[in-house]
Formats: structure tokens, C-alpha cells, sequence
């Protein structure tokens, strides 16, 4: 009995800062873990580069165009469209301003090089959005989803990705469907 | 609010499998192959279920009967759920949300017509049949469950023309890819809850039966035979 006693009164304390420094090793490690996540990018959306730095404050504010005169499809259909070369051409045929990255854009449109904007904005691939639907139907304003893109002088440098509570809050706001199958496919 | 609804003609369905290859190609469902149909892995959603009629001796004869998924009214699958990534909708479409699934089968398990598949791998095409995928259905993960969705999508954008159009949806705005396909037009699809449609007529007819009708799923895909009643319809 006292044999006993004795052995379990002295694998005590060692038993204890064992348990401290494996938490410690455990927090350590999760926080590295953490910390070279965050400086290689890991937890961030996918970086975007566009062709040209477009500045959309330059033409929706100081020049009055509307989202429609280059996103010329979300009107009628699903998706909305990105600008092709030929709408483009229409004003910056010849240089309008100074700024380099017109001067960058009227060269590539002489050589006729495709202009190949990346989608900013996207929904994963089993969701269904009919931006017509939203726009002429519901009468929703761009801003609602995509921010105040009106107002922005370059272009973001990552992908937003939108999530399924921004679209449930807002049909639950205006007493629309949230069945599955309104969305989802 | 529409209640969809399907009706099958057997006296007139010739088992020609056109729904089950449309159904395919509409939905994009990948191509299984020799081994993996061989264990039971191939996937279909619309599939021709075999049932031996008459007796041996006297009648034989073997009836091969379409199978979609039921739609149930009381579903089982979606009671088992675990994640709600299966549900029913107003409309009366048994739902499956791919990107909520968790592969774990107990719908598979529960739906006494057995028609929910597992996606044991990731989906493959034979060249170059990958590059003419629908993009209006979304391409299952591995280790999901999928079914016959009644071609929500296509419900989707009879929906969308509807409301830009500015009326309701209404019965015949859409019918799922194995209805259209149908040669022998032994097929209906339509709105069970408005009296002036098709399949509300053919529901109520002396031919009109259910699968399983006494497990009280009460089915919204409804079969018509004559069958040993003789009646004439």
C-alpha cells in the first residue's frame, strides 16, 4: 500500500507541464499554421489581374454611361457580360484623354489583341441567377449585390464571392421563394 | 402555386428507353462503364424496372415499367436527412442540394423505390462528350446523392420567361427532357393541382395507379394500365 501511495505521489507533477507543453506545441504549431496562411494568401479569394486598370468612376460619374452601355446583357438574360473590344472601339478609337492606361488600351485595340476581362464577381457553378430576372423583374439596383462599383477608380484585385446568405436575406426581406429548387440546380 | 406531376402511359410505353438517354444527356450523367456497372455503381435517374407478369406457363410476359423519382407528397428520403440537403418545395419537387450533401445514404436507404444513386467517384466522358455538358445542371461531386430532379432547371427558366412576361407560371410552361423524348407519347407532365390539365384528366381516370400506394408516400408520378381490369379507357 505504501508502495503505491508513493509511486503515484511522485509520477504527479510530471504528469502535468507534459499536458501544458503539449497545448503549448498544439497552439504554437496552429498559429504558424495561421500565420504563413495568411502571408501566402491561403484564406484570401483568388487574385485578379485585368488587361487594363479601368476606371469605372471615370465613365459612370464624370461621363454619365450606364452600367448597360458596356454590360450589355443583363437586361435580357442571364448573365450580364463582359465588354468586348468592338464597344470599347466605339470611343477610344483614337485617344480621348491622357492616361496610360487609355494609351495601353487604344494600342491594343490597333493591334487588335482581345480584351479578356476576368469575371470579379462569381456564384458557384450549382446556383442558378438570372440577372434579368432580378434587374427588369424585381427592379433590383446593381449596387444591391455588387457595392458601389460606380464610385471605384481601379479595379478590385480579388474575386468576390458571393454567399447564399446575401441571397436568402434578400428574398426573405421581399417575400420571396427560398425552396431549393428556386436556386439551386 | 403549381403542384407538379408526371403521368405514365404503360399501355402505351413500348420500353424503348429514349427517356432514360435523354434523361443522360440532360442532366449530365457521367457514363459508368463495364466494371462499375457491374457493381451496381452506374448511375440513371429515369431506369426500366423489369416486373413479371402472367404465369409461367400460361402468360408469360415481362412488363418493363420507367421509374423516375416519385416526387412524393410525403417523401422519406427528406426525413432522414441529416444536413436538409434534401427537401421538398412548394411545387412539390423533391429537392437535392449537392453542395449540402454529406454522402451518407440514409435517403438511398429510405426511398422505397430505390431511386437514389451514390457518386462513388468523380464523373467521367468518353471523349469528346465531356465538352457537350448542359450548363444548366451542375456536374455531382464524388460522394453525393442525386435523383431525378424533374429538370428543376428547366423549371427555372419556364419561371424566368414566365415573370418577365409578366404572368404566373402556368401548367404546360414546362416539361422535364424524358417527357419531351417520349415517341410513343406515353408521357404527361404537367400541373396536378389545375383541373383543366392533362395529367389532372388522366389522375382521375380507372387506369390510374401508384407505386406502392400503401406506404402512404402518395406519389406524384402516376402510372396507367389497364392491366386485369380490362377497363376501357
Amino acid at each position: 500500500m505504501p508502495f503505491c501511495e508513493t509511486a503515484m505521489t511522485s509520477s504527479e507533477p510530471e504528469r502535468v507541464p507534459d499536458r501544458r507543453l503539449a497545448i503549448a506545441v498544439f497552439a504554437v504549431s496552429f498559429c504558424a499554421a495561421a500565420a504563413i496562411g495568411f502571408v501566402t494568401g491561403q484564406f484570401r479569394s483568388p487574385s485578379v489581374d485585368q488587361p487594363i486598370a479601368f476606371n469605372h468612376r471615370k465613365h459612370v460619374i464624370d461621363n454619365q454611361l450606364g452600367c448597360s452601355t458596356c454590360h450589355t446583357f443583363y437586361e435580357t438574360e442571364t448573365f450580364s457580360g463582359l465588354p468586348a473590344s468592338d464597344i470599347c472601339s466605339t470611343c477610344h478609337a483614337e485617344p480621348l484623354g491622357k492616361s496610360a492606361g487609355e494609351a495601353k488600351l487604344v494600342k491594343m485595340l490597333k493591334e487588335q489583341q482581345p480584351l479578356v476581362w476576368k469575371s470579379l464577381f462569381q456564384e458557384p457553378l450549382h446556383v442558378f441567377f438570372s440577372h434579368r430576372r432580378h434587374v427588369v423583374k424585381a427592379g433590383i439596383r446593381c449596387e444591391r449585390c455588387h457595392g458601389n462599383f460606380a464610385l471605384t477608380t481601379s479595379p478590385p484585385r480579388r474575386v468576390r464571392r458571393l454567399k447564399m446568405a446575401d441571397c436568402i436575406g434578400c428574398h426573405e426581406e421581399r417575400n420571396v421563394s427560398v425552396d431549393c429548387t428556386t436556386c439551386h440546380r | 402555386m403549381a403542384r407538379w406531376g408526371m403521368v405514365i402511359d404503360l399501355d402505351r410505353c413500348t420500353a424503348c428507353q429514349a427517356c432514360v438517354v435523354a434523361c443522360q444527356v440532360e442532366n449530365n450523367i457521367p457514363v459508368a462503364g463495364q466494371s462499375d456497372s457491374d457493381r451496381g455503381r452506374g448511375i440513371s435517374w429515369i431506369r426500366l424496372a423489369p416486373f413479371n407478369e402472367g404465369e409461367h406457363g400460361t402468360r408469360p410476359g415481362l412488363r418493363l415499367v420507367p421509374i423516375p423519382c416519385m416526387h412524393c407528397e410525403k417523401p422519406p428520403c427528406t426525413k432522414v436527412c441529416p444536413v436538409k440537403a434534401t427537401s421538398i418545395g412548394k411545387e412539390g419537387i423533391v429537392a437535392q442540394v449537392y453542395a449540402r450533401c454529406i454522402g451518407c445514404r440514409y435517403c438511398t436507404t429510405a426511398c422505397p423505390y430505390t431511386v437514389r444513386r451514390f457518386n462513388w467517384k468523380l464523373p467521367e466522358w468518353p471523349d469528346p462528350m465531356g465538352e457537350g455538358l448542359s450548363p444548366d445542371v451542375s456536374v455531382r461531386p464524388r460522394g453525393v446523392v442525386e435523383k431525378c430532379s424533374f429538370c428543376h432547371h428547366r423549371l427555372q427558366n419556364a419561371r424566368d420567361k414566365a415573370a418577365i412576361e409578366g404572368r404566373a407560371l402556368r401548367d404546360g410552361d414546362y416539361m422535364p427532357a424524358c417527357v419531351e423524348s417520349c415517341p410513343a407519347e406515353a408521357m404527361f407532365f404537367g400541373d396536378l393541382d389545375d383541373p383543366r390539365s392533362v395529367v389532372t384528366r388522366l389522375e382521375a381516370g380507372p387506369r390510374a395507379f401508384r407505386l406502392l400506394e400503401e406506404l402512404g408516400t402518395k406519389p406524384k408520378v402516376i402510372y396507367l394500365s389497364k392491366g386485369e381490369s380490362g377497363a376501357d379507357v
